[in-house]
């Protein structure tokens, strides 16, 4: 089964999106922070990465293009995840090396459904 | 980055931080519900179905609304805008809010989904909470200030809990006291009503349903005292008891709140409770002030008001301080105008002590009268003895039977009122007179006949006349005369302003009690002098016509200006010690009274002062319109030159 790194600073979300997450299948590690979201990422064995943007210590961005410069976690699919909902935004996580994005409030379905086609791809 | 314990970056602008702390809650709402939703398949837990479903509704509607007022494409947002989204998103967020709570109580599931919802709850409450969930953002400023706004004064208000159950009471003191309220709990209603002996509260939340004292008791006891009855009162019942709820209103409760709490309502029914109070107390305090400026006025009428009564409430700055300055201001001038006619008055009571000790005392001198002393006139006046006889009459001192108390009892001379119209004239005149109630004017009572008799009965002053006063010490000194004319003044001015005319000024007219107040006597009573024309019949005339205005011996138009001629000869004599006229017949009296100038009395008497002779010049003028031409003026004068 996938496992998904969850890296997410707001207690409330990670609680909810990992339940609803592991009750389809999949297996959820979650950091809380930039820094902690890299430094597991980079030692942990991860399909792919759900990344907050804004997060304390280093945020969504940065631990992005951190990983996406890291030759061993640069394939590492990451779906970036806002709720500022802004006209930039999108461009901005894509830019910064993010494979998808997708906004708050989730929809699982449509998370769902670009999960797996990143997985699809990597596998 | 919700919890704003932690530290991060503020976000880019307002508008994305906005975005971000609306979306969050409504993520989560719809993510617990959503889940909740899945879990909820057996055929129990269809009302569980049913709430989710409205539940994640109502987020997809505040989602919406967000969508709707913060496009992506948005950059800008001001506070009305962000203030009036937070107003749009409360009627969702309270279904939510209601919805999840209704759910708590009816649904009986397991600990984790209790959980689950109270976290439901917890992210609704986010949407109307800028205060206190979106604080690390540009915007929560923004949107504190544009939901706050107004609210400032429910300071620290207190507000008394009443609920029997701990977990009620629990919530709604940490949920007032979040919302800057001072709390206090009772468990039940006799503590309750204890502790509102102990302290003011300005709000009491009463459940309705208690052991023993039941919130409709309590309610009817606090409206029962008075120190308790203005305190609202907001119930708190649950929705099924409508019927309580309707009592209790009726009984005089606020309004009520339905279990369990909304927060949002708990809050706006709460501040408009305390608003409502706070009105109520600006509008009972405004009334006391009003009530106090009345009390002042009715001291002022009594006499009692001191000057600088009022001068808390003159330092305001509204209009009833206006008031209270002004009022307090014209008390001033009346103490002051007392004070001085007080100063005259002291001159003039020396003047009456030594008149009255000489032996050519005038009250003693009077012989005749048709009464006889102990008679019982008009089977009520016990005659005591003759005080004065006139042209018109006679007065008598008599005892009131009925009122137990001395009158001044004037019989009139047959002659006088043997005509029908003179009776009904004078009768006119006698009811206008009776308007007249002035501590310068005898009262005038009755009007009566009997056995023949017309008679007058008028409130009886210990004292004596003007006349006796001058005969006695041969003239008056200025003070004395200036407490005279003063007092002369106001008299004649209260009179002409009801429209009396006295037409018959003379120092016989003229009382003074023996601390020195001027009482004029017989207002109305000289229209019974008949007179075409006064030099025709001058033999037969009341009195004298030396104090008679040019215009009335001419049987010309008489007006309050003849009075003041009338006043200017009184006080000549005073100062002088004898009328501007003499001669030794009365027509040649009328012939210079009709042509003569008279001396000025600053000529006749070095001491009298010069402003004072040239007004005694001007009252004795021979036109009405060259003289002083109203009694308010003279006193003015008079008070001037004092």
């Amino acid at each position: 089964m996938a496992k998904i790194l969850l890296v997410e600073d707001n207690e409330m979300n990670r609680d909810m999106l990992s339940r609803r997450l592991i009750r389809k299948g999949y297996e959820v590690a979650m950091a809380v922070d930039g820094r902690e979201g890299v430094d597991m990422a980079r030692s942990g064995d991860y399909d792919i990465v759900l990344m907050d943007m804004s997060l304390p210590e280093i945020d969504g961005w940065e631990a992005t293009r951190r990983l996406k410069q890291a030759a061993e976690t640069k394939a590492l699919p990451i779906i970036a995840l806002t709720a500022h909902a802004m006209a930039g935004d999108r461009d901005k996580a894509l830019e910064a090396g993010c494979d998808d994005y997708d906004t708050k409030p989730i929809d699982l379905q449509r998370l769902l459904g670009k999960i797996e086609a990143l997985l699809g791809q990597s596998t | 980055m919700t919890d704003p314990s932690t530290a991060h970056a503020p976000a880019p602008d307002p508008i994305s931080g906005l975005r971000h702390d609306l979306r969050t809650p409504v993520n989560h709402i719809l993510g617990y519900a959503e889940m909740l939703l899945e879990d909820a398949e057996e055929p129990t837990h269809a009302e569980r179905r049913r709430a989710l479903r409205e539940t994640v509704r109502a987020a997809r509607d505040v989602l919406g609304l967000i969508k709707t007022a913060l496009p992506a494409s948005r950059d800008d947002i001001a506070p009305e805008e962000i203030g009036s989204l937070y107003d749009s998103l409360r009627e969702p967020q309270g279904k939510i809010l209601s919805t999840m709570r209704d759910l708590l109580t009816s649904d009986g599931g397991d600990a984790a989904f209790r959980e689950d919802i109270q976290r439901i709850i917890k992210a609704a409450e986010r949407l109307a909470k800028p205060d206190a969930a979106v604080t690390s953002t540009a915007a929560a400023a923004e949107v504190a200030k544009a939901t706050e706004a107004g609210s400032t004064d429910r300071g620290a208000a207190h507000v008394l809990v009443v609920d029997d159950d701990e977990d009620n009471r629990e919530v709604l003191r940490r949920r007032l006291e979040r919302n800057g309220y001072q709390v206090g709990c009772a468990e039940d209603g006799s503590r309750a009503l204890e502790m509102l002996t102990e302290q003011a509260y300005d709000l009491v939340l009463l459940d309705v349903m208690m052991p023993q004292l039941d919130g409709y008791q309590v309610l009817e006891r606090m409206k029962g005292t008075p120190a308790t009855r203005d305190i609202p009162v907001i119930m708190i019942s649950a929705l099924d008891d409508v019927s309580s709820v309707v009592r209790c209103i009726e009984r005089g409760a606020e309004d009520y709140l339905p279990k369990p709490f909304d927060p949002i309502l708990l809050r706006a029914r709460i501040s408009a409770s305390l608003e409502k109070k706070r009105l109520r107390d600006q509008e009972v305090q405004h009334l006391e002030r009003v009530a106090q400026i009345i009390e002042a006025a009715k001291r002022m009428e009594a006499g009692s008001y001191r000057p600088g009564t009022l001068a808390d409430l003159g330092a305001r700055d509204d209009e009833l301080g206006q008031l209270a300055r002004v009022f307090d201001g014209m008390a001033q001038q009346v103490r002051a105008r007392e004070d001085q006619l007080r100063d005259r008055i002291r001159d003039l009571r020396s003047e009456i002590e030594a008149a009255r000790t000489t032996p050519a005392d005038a009250e003693t001198a009077v012989n005749g009268g048709n009464l006889s002393t102990g008679e019982a006139f008009a089977e009520r006046y016990e005659v005591v003895s003759l005080i004065g006889r006139g042209g018109m009459g006679s007065v008598y001192r008599a005892r009131d039977r009925e009122l137990l108390e001395d009158v001044a009892v004037k019989t009139l001379l047959p002659q006088l009122v043997a005509d029908e119209t003179v009776i009904e004239r004078f009768k006119q005149e006698i009811r206008l007179a009776r308007r007249i109630s002035h501590r310068n004017v005898v009262r005038t009572h009755d009007f009566g006949q009997w056995g023949g008799v017309y008679y007058l009965t008028m409130e009886y002053v210990e004292g004596i006349t003007v006349r006796a006063l001058i005969d006695s010490r041969g003239q008056l000194g200025v003070p004395s005369t200036l407490a005279i004319g003063m007092q002369l003044a106001e008299a004649l001015s209260v009179a002409h302003e009801q429209g009396v005319i006295h037409r018959d000024i003379k120092p016989q007219n003229l009382l003074l009690d023996p601390e020195g107040v001027l009482k004029v006597m017989d207002f109305g009573v000289a229209r019974l002098a008949k007179r075409q024309s006064a030099i025709t019949e001058v033999g037969l005339v009341v009195g004298t016509p030396a104090y008679m205005s040019p215009e009335q011996l001419l049987a010309e138009t008489v007006d309050a200006r003849s009075d003041l001629y009338a006043t200017g000869v009184v006080l000549y004599e005073c100062l002088t010690g004898r009328i501007p006229f003499e001669a030794s017949s009365p027509v040649t009296l009328i012939a210079k009274l009709l042509h003569e100038e008279p001396t000025p009395p600053a000529e006749v008497n070095r001491d009298i002062p010069p402003a004072l002779s040239s007004l005694l010049v001007r009252l004795l003028a021979k036109k009405p319109e060259d003289r002083v031409q109203s009694a308010a003026d003279l006193m003015q004068r008079l008070r001037e030159i004092a």
